[in-house]
């Protein structure tokens, strides 16, 4: 395998990674704040709690950017 | 801190009740229990809720009315109630004030008698000009359209014309119109339409005036808005009523403005007492409804409620001093009688860490008995900001911006609590910057030579790049030393919520919920040792042993304290370990957007002239966005790691809020 193909699979992989964590944390937050507006609407109070409901499907692309950027780490491990 | 609350029961001779409890209402201090649960459990019939006189409830209509009319008053006068003096307001209000509710609500009608008589006349009329107005700039546009129109159908006299005014999205009507009035006029007929605006289009129906009664007819059936002007136009040529619609437009405004600067004097004259007396009837009202909370026998009334136990004594010389021995207070022990969850909570917490009592505005308070977590807010919640930010600059305008937000809203509490909090989250953000030595970016490093062709840290003023301790500590290159970081951080933070729930199982005599705790700390320390091992070679492989013991012991031990739930909560917990990662990862984002600006500012697009100016735009554009989303997403979520991953752990809310019977100063 070369060097150009061994980084662009690394590359992809990374892209993978966070690609498909973005994907899930946005239909999490796509249904979470669909119903917190709903929410929201019924009981304005509740616009504190609806922040930190959106906020936490974000550890997924959180979790998914920190194990890019480990595997994006492999370009220089490989060497 | 939770402040300690005595509960009190309150008994005295019915016949002074209502005095009993104006003394309770002026000093502010009882929060009232509502018997009503407590007597319909009763087997005595003996003791009831307490009910007000008949004339009271007559008394109680009577004020709403009047609060509906002052609440109209104020809205109508818009005084300046920041403006005015608390002091005036006061004296205002004593004037109104009395024990004799008859009298107060004579004093009120006097006083209201005395502003409509002053203000009638100009309000009705600024009233009616105000409706005019809206009239006749309804009119206007539509009028402009089918003038033109209209003129051209007035010189064909055995024509009428009708104008329509239809809402541009159901424009498609006007061709079942004309299908229908085609009909109707057995097709001497025709639609002109033009669009007024982005809402409306108007058209002119013409047709053989023979037809007129059929076709109106018709559309009244239809339920379409025909343009009728006001009586005194309608009669006129449309030209002549379009010049007078708009020569009326450029008017009313200046006969309003007249009328506005003859209700300022108004307004000065009657707003402290107008405010006064909304203040005044607000506290009785709440005094009136507060009374079916209370108990009665034949000849005793009963009040129960809690307070601070700083002021029980004041509350019972106050009621000693009026009435003698006429009135009972009696403090009951709550460790006896009351569960802590009844307990209403109060928290009272020194000036500083005062300020981080905002984060109550997401959750309720803790609950009466346990920890008041609010320090712990106070000192990480700045810290874990101030982490995901870390950039020297970002934190000066954070400082800055908090500061001046915080001086500046004094009165509007939450702002100014905000802006307190901002304040220290910019003081942390400085001082993770100059740990990272970021200043808006990679600014410093690049002044001081560090950085290699690439814009890569390459130098370092302590250590070099094979160090493990090297300053300055780069966020990028140094990825994995900073989420090594952010794990421990977060076995502090979670760990410290785990204490205090050891800490809330103590004080409560629950030794399994302090079992659960502990077992899920357990847990953190082990997995922390484990992780060491991967990450550090040196550490020694007996530890890493230790820690797979430590998991197993802690998830048995959080098993025995809360069964089954408990065992999974350990192995979620050690999950909960891992969200800590958003500390670098969403600092690590933020600085590569900073150093993106700068690369962009340093190496434009384009260049020449040009080039600079779109490179200096981009730097201002990215950096500011930087410092928006740097303020807003790391409060997100250093926010989320306390209610969710720490206080999650102990945080046990409170059913009841501590919120006196007091004069609240019509605040409604």
């Amino acid at each position: 395998m070369g060097p150009a193909l061994r980084v662009g699979l690394i590359a992809l992989s990374a892209a993978i990674a966070i690609g498909l964590s973005a994907i899930a944390t946005a239909l999490a937050q796509s249904r979470i704040g669909a119903a917190m507006a709903g929410a929201i609407a019924e009981r304005p109070e509740l616009v504190g709690s609806a922040i930190i409901l959106v906020a936490i499907p974000e550890t997924m692309v959180i979790l998914g950017f920190v194990v890019a950027f480990l595997i994006t780490a492999l370009k220089t491990v490989t060497k | 801190m939770i402040e300690k609350m005595a509960k009190v029961e309150i008994l005295g001779l019915k016949d002074i009740a209502l005095d009993a409890i104006d003394v309770i209402h002026d000093l502010g201090t009882l929060h009232i229990e509502d018997l009503t649960e407590r007597i319909g459990s009763m087997d005595t019939k003996r003791v009831s809720r307490m009910e007000m006189d008949p004339k009271f409830a007559e008394h109680e209509g009577t004020l709403n009315n009047l609060r509906a009319k002052v609440g109209d008053m104020i809205r109508e006068l818009q005084p300046k109630v920041d403006e005015m003096a608390p002091e005036d307001v006061a004296t205002e209000y004593k004037g109104i004030w009395s024990d004799n509710v008859e009298v107060m609500i004579s004093r009120i009608q006097t006083m209201l008698q005395e502003v409509e008589r002053d203000t009638r006349d100009t309000v009705e009329r600024k009233s009616d000009l105000l409706v005019e107005l809206s009239r006749l700039e309804k009119y206007a546009p539509i009028m402009g359209k089918v003038q033109p129109l209209a003129d051209r159908v007035a010189k064909m006299t055995d024509m009428a014309s009708i104008a329509l005014i239809i809402e541009r999205k159901y424009k498609a009507i006007l061709n079942y119109l004309n299908e229908e009035i085609s009909k109707i006029t057995e097709g001497e007929c025709e639609i002109i339409s033009s669009d007024v605006d982005d809402e409306s289009t108007a058209a002119l129906i013409v047709f053989n005036r023979r037809y007129l009664k059929q076709v109106h007819e018709f559309l009244a059936v239809q339920d379409v808005n025909q343009v009728r002007l006001p009586s005194d136009l309608s009669k006129k040529p449309i030209d002549e009523a379009v010049g007078e619609v708009r020569a009326r437009i450029a008017q009313i405004p200046s006969e309003i403005d007249e009328i506005d600067s003859r209700l300022v004097g108004v307004t000065d004259k009657y707003s402290v007492k107008l405010i006064a007396a909304r203040n005044a009837i607000h506290d009785r009202l709440e005094a009136m409804d507060a009374v079916p909370k209370f108990g009665q026998t034949d000849q005793v009334f009963i009040i129960s409620g809690w307070l601070p136990e700083p002021d029980v004594d004041p509350m019972e010389k106050a009621l000693t001093d009026k009435f003698g021995n006429k009135v009972v207070m009696t403090v009951v022990d709550i460790r006896e009688e009351h569960e802590a969850e009844d307990t209403p909570v109060a928290l009272h917490n020194n000036p500083f860490t005062r300020y981080f009592e905002i984060l109550y505005l997401l959750s309720k308070y803790p609950r009466y008995g346990t920890v008041d977590p609010t320090i712990v807010f106070a000192f990480f919640f700045p810290i874990l900001f101030g982490m995901m930010v870390g950039d020297i600059g970002y934190g000066l305008i954070i400082m800055v911006l908090g500061w001046v937000v915080h001086r500046k809203f004094i009165d509007k509490p939450l702002i100014n609590m905000a802006g307190f909090v901002m304040t220290i989250g910019g003081a942390w953000t400085i001082f993770f910057g100059a740990i990272y030595l970021e200043f808006f970016g990679n600014w410093i490093t690049r002044w001081l030579g560090l950085l290699n062709a690439d814009g890569d840290l390459d130098k370092y003023l302590l250590g070099s790049k094979n160090s493990i301790f090297k300053y300055p500590l780069d966020r990028i290159e140094g990825f994995t030393f900073m989420l090594a970081v952010c794990l421990i951080i977060g076995w502090v933070h979670m760990g410290v919520g785990l204490v205090i729930g050891i800490i809330n199982g103590r004080r409560e005599n629950n030794l399994k919920h302090s079992m659960e705790k502990g077992g899920l700390f357990a847990v953190l320390t082990g997995a922390m040792m484990i992780i060491a091992k991967f990450g550090m070679a040196w550490w020694p492989a007996w530890l890493a042993y230790l820690g797979a013991l430590l998991v197993v012991a802690g998830i048995v031990l959080a098993g025995m304290g809360a069964g089954f739930g408990g065992a999974i909560e350990g192995i979620v917990g050690m999950g909960n370990l891992f969200s800590y990662a958003r500390l670098i990862a969403i600092g690590l984002a933020s600085v590569i957007m900073a150093n993106v600006a700068n690369q962009i500012l340093l190496k434009p697009p384009m260049s020449g002239f040009g080039g600079i100016v779109v490179g200096i735009l981009m730097f201002i554009l990215l950096q500011t966005l930087n410092i928006v989303i740097g303020v807003f997403s790391p409060s997100i979520h250093s926010l989320r790691l306390h209610l969710v991953e720490s206080f999650g752990k102990f945080f046990e809310p409170a059913s009841v809020r501590y919120e006196p019977f007091k004069k609240t100063g019509g605040e409604e």
